[in-house]
């Protein structure tokens, strides 16, 4: 035993950082760059893969002029990725279907990393710790978006390397200077849907709604660029939509890249205004509060199951509007977009080398229910990281320590999920044949029904994958999901136009799904993927009931 | 006899090569108030979590009035409400809304007692969660957790965020909950609320139980707490035999004493001694006998008082 001296000797300080008033602003650009590379590689693998098996497959000028006549008129395609102007040499092709593709997932991750990044954090009360040392509202909201330009450089940076490696193939001989402007053009979307992003997080006071504010503008910029390629007497509106100016900027064989300086500028002005708005609210607060108190609504709030359907409904509504909306637009482009310009058998053509055999109309509705399909994955993987988001975010255990039992819980959320997802697919079915309906398209009812529920097993196997994470390693769930989600996009693409190996196509949740209406739903491969989507649930809930909660 | 309110028999809980707890045995009587106290990391919460069901031992058993609780677990819950420390909210639903939900999971509610507690807490019920204050959004757990008059109210650092107002009013609920022959297990960094509200006191040290006694048997087992003033630099007393820890702060030196105080008056003459006090332990004084500096220091001695399982003290 020691006599312990009490006194106000301390050792010297030391400076640990050379401007902590930008500390910020490193925190951010480190998460952004992250996720920015990671992105940024995943296309890079894709344009590289992409360019090389169209360069394998389509060799001769013939076959190159034969996909441009089947693909550079077809209406359907046009309005999902934009207009397709050179398909017969790779330049125009890789414009087309790098722009298309690349712009949309880049916008989403611009929003979803912008909102992630301010408004998340904002939320989640971690921007108090840096506003209450050497910087401002303004200060640290302009730190913020220069920290997701730095991930959008990282971004660049993946992009370009394959952008490089691709144009450096032998037989497809892009010049530097194309390189780098077809990196720049891919960025732009990324970049103005960062700002949107920043922008949302000061207008709406929580992650989700910022993200929905920034999801609905990017809905809108899409839907005015969709409707304006698809219909050559209102063309004229593509200069109403952000991303049309993106694509015509045509980086390869148009050459208006200046177009890409309008994006630049609504870019920093919308970045601007998303720094200047940032000290115009309280902080944990935003522009557009919305109501902080309300009369009780309990109808719903009797159980946990009830509560489940209280906290989803907003979002399952939207997904169902957005499903609903998208299927009537196919529906109603259907009957044109199968209508070859110059009256070639085209489509058919190009249809039939990939396995259809409807008429051109299934065949068309075929190709888009893919989109559809794409979707109701995206809701089932919302419904599953919405389950681990119950107890990551604590939620759950004030149910679990009150009289439930956790395969109650469980089984309840499973089973609304599910609805949700015949919801969404039989919605896609509806919307398709209305939309049809009102252009007199010969297609029944029933077959679209029919296609609608086709599209649901692809989703049910993604929930299932989703549970069993959730069971085993539920902080993985997310990015198991969302992972395998985009992997079977990029692959079914990528099998669409290109021959790739059928062990690589296996591996696409959407390859197993038959392309109804334009064949017949192959019923055993959807038994398969449900079997498979089930067995995972349910051994995902034996693991989750037997395994501790976990909480963030 | 009656059956335990809690009772835990070797309840262990590793994480990897961690030992969060390690063979808790603890058994808790219907209608006692017992403090739960330890430093942060001594495995407070992972016992709660384990009597909750909400994470799995590794070795061990609970139960709660008899009931497993991890194979009876709901069973084991309409007996017990828990309030933690963080109140994990939906923000989108009203205080009300948050009520009344939690209200029919738990399956019953004395309405006219809610109502009391919401007058109270002084919870305006109006407001959605995300709006409330971090002591707010506890009140609404503590509200939650008393309407429904449970067997037992498993408390997890309950008061954080509470002003000393609604502090008050949390002691006059335990007391009633006492009165009415409710347990309650509160986990608490508050000594002076531990020390107003509990009968016993269980002390966890390094995942294990170093203590469970009534506040009076673990004062009889204290050391004596000495302040004295001295005119200029302290002598150095920590060698007087009964001295165990001793804190030097200017011409102060704060003693804690064990057994005698005759070798220390002895020590103190023919110093330059100013004043002299004394006073009996309090649970701060009793919590830094286990944990404070000088144990610290000399991670090597044992505790001051140490012993496994309920307390067999006189």
């Amino acid at each position: 035993m020691s006599t312990m001296l009490v006194g106000p000797q301390r050792g010297d300080l030391t400076a640990v950082s050379t401007h902590p008033a930008t500390i910020l602003g490193k925190v951010v650009a480190r998460q952004a760059s992250r996720s920015g590379a990671l992105w940024g590689l995943a296309f890079g693998v894709f344009i590289v893969t992409q360019t090389f098996a169209y360069t394998s497959q389509y060799k001769t000028q013939a076959a190159r002029d034969g996909l441009a006549r089947a693909y550079g008129t077809n209406l359907g395609l046009n309005a999902l990725l934009g207009q397709a102007k050179a398909l017969n040499n790779v330049a125009g092709w890789a414009e087309w279907r790098f722009i298309g593709i690349l712009t949309i997932l880049g916008s989403v991750w611009g929003l979803l990393t912008a909102t992630r990044l301010l408004r998340g954090e904002e939320e989640a009360g971690r921007l108090d710790l840096f506003l209450v040392g050497q910087t401002t509202q303004r200060a640290a909201a302009i730190q913020a978006v220069a920290g997701l330009g730095v991930g959008l450089v990282a971004m660049f940076t993946a992009i370009t390397a394959g952008t490089l490696i691709a144009g450096h193939l032998s037989s497809v001989g892009l010049t530097l200077g194309q390189c780098f402007a077809l990196s720049l053009t891919l960025v732009a979307g990324p970049a103005m849907f960062l700002a949107v992003g920043a922008l949302a997080s000061q207008l709406a006071n929580t992650r989700r709604r910022a993200a929905a504010v920034a999801g609905a503008l990017f809905g809108v910029v899409y839907a005015i660029r969709m409707i304006a390629d698809t219909n050559t007497s209102v063309h004229w509106l593509i200069w109403l939509s952000p991303l049309g100016w993106i694509e015509e900027s045509r980086p390869l064989t148009g050459h208006k890249l200046l177009l890409l300086l309008l994006v630049l500028a609504l870019t920093i002005t919308t970045a601007v205004a998303a720094c200047w708005l940032a000290q115009r609210h309280d902080v944990g607060a935003a522009i557009f509060a919305g109501s902080n108190a309300s009369a009780a609504h309990v109808r719903l709030l009797g159980s946990p199951a009830g509560l489940a359907v209280r906290l989803v409904r907003s979002s399952v509504a939207g997904w169902l509007l957005a499903v609903a909306a998208f299927a009537l637009l196919v529906g109603m482009t259907a009957e044109s977009a199968t209508t070859d310009e110059s009256g070639s058998s085209g489509i058919e053509h190009a249809l039939s080398r990939l396995g259809r055999h409807g008429s051109p109309v299934e065949d068309y509705l075929g190709l888009t229910m893919l989109i559809v399909a794409v979707i109701v994955a995206l809701v089932a993987a919302s419904q599953i990281t919405a389950i681990r988001g119950e107890e990551a975010d604590g939620h759950l255990e004030v149910l679990l320590v009150r009289p439930l039992r956790r395969t109650s819980w469980f089984a309840g959320r499973v089973a609304l999920s599910i609805f949700v997802l015949v919801a969404t697919g039989v919605v896609g079915g509806i919307g398709t044949w209305a939309g049809a309906a009102t252009q007199h398209a010969d297609i029944s009812f029933g077959s679209l029904i029919t296609a609608g529920l086709n599209v649901v097993p692809p989703s049910l196997l993604l929930f299932g994958l989703g549970a069993l994470t959730h069971g085993l390693w539920p902080k993985a769930t997310t990015t198991v999901v969302y992972g395998y989600l985009a992997w079977s996009f990029l692959i079914e693409l990528a099998g669409g136009l290109i021959k790739m190996g059928h062990w690589l196509l296996d591996t696409s949740v959407f390859f197993h799904m038959a392309p109804a209406p334009a064949v017949s739903s192959n019923w055993s491969s959807a038994a398969v993927l449900t079997g498979l989507g089930i067995a995972g649930t349910v051994i995902g809930g034996l693991f989750f009931h037997h395994r501790d909660l976990q909480n963030l | 006899m009656a059956v335990p309110a809690i009772r835990t028999e070797g309840l262990t809980k590793r994480y990897g090569t961690s030992t969060a707890l390690c063979e808790l045995d603890l058994e808790l009587d219907p209608g006692e108030v017992v403090g739960y106290l330890g430093p942060n990391g001594a495995g407070k919460t992972t016992t709660i979590r384990l009597l909750l069901g909400l994470s799995r031992p590794t070795a061990g058993r609970a139960e709660i009035f008899g009931f497993d609780c991890q194979r009876q677990t709901v069973a084991a819950h309409r007996r017990l409400t828990y309030v933690p420390a963080e109140a994990n909210l939906w923000p989108s639903l009203t205080g009300e809304e948050t009520l009344h939900l939690l209200g029919r999971v738990q399956g019953r509610v004395d309405l006219g007692y809610r109502e009391e507690l919401v007058a109270r807490f002084d919870l305006d019920l109006t407001k959605k969660v995300s709006v409330y204050s971090k002591g707010n959004r506890q009140k609404v757990l503590l509200i939650a957790a008393l309407m429904s008059r449970p067997d037992l109210l498993v408390l997890d650092e309950p008061t954080g965020g509470l002003d000393p107002l609604m502090e008050q009013a949390f002691r006059l609920s335990v007391r009633e909950a006492r009165e009415h022959g409710q347990t309650v297990f509160l986990s608490s960094h508050l000594l002076s609320e531990v020390e107003v509200l509990c009968d016993r006191v269980a002390i966890l040290r390094g995942g294990r139980l170093a203590e469970i006694a009534t506040l009076a048997q673990l004062r009889h087992l204290s050391a004596l707490s000495v302040e004295a003033t001295f005119g200029g630099v302290p002598p150095d007393l920590s060698r007087v035999p009964g001295v165990v820890r001793a804190v030097a702060d200017g011409c102060d030196v704060h003693l804690q004493l064990q057994g005698s105080i005759a070798p220390l008056i002895e020590a103190l003459a023919g110093t330059d001694l100013r004043g002299l006090l004394s006073r009996e332990a309090s649970l701060e004084d009793l919590f830094l006998a286990y944990y404070g500096p000088s144990q610290v220091l000399d991670q090597d001695a044992p505790p001051a008082v140490v012993a496994a399982g309920k307390s067999d003290l006189p």
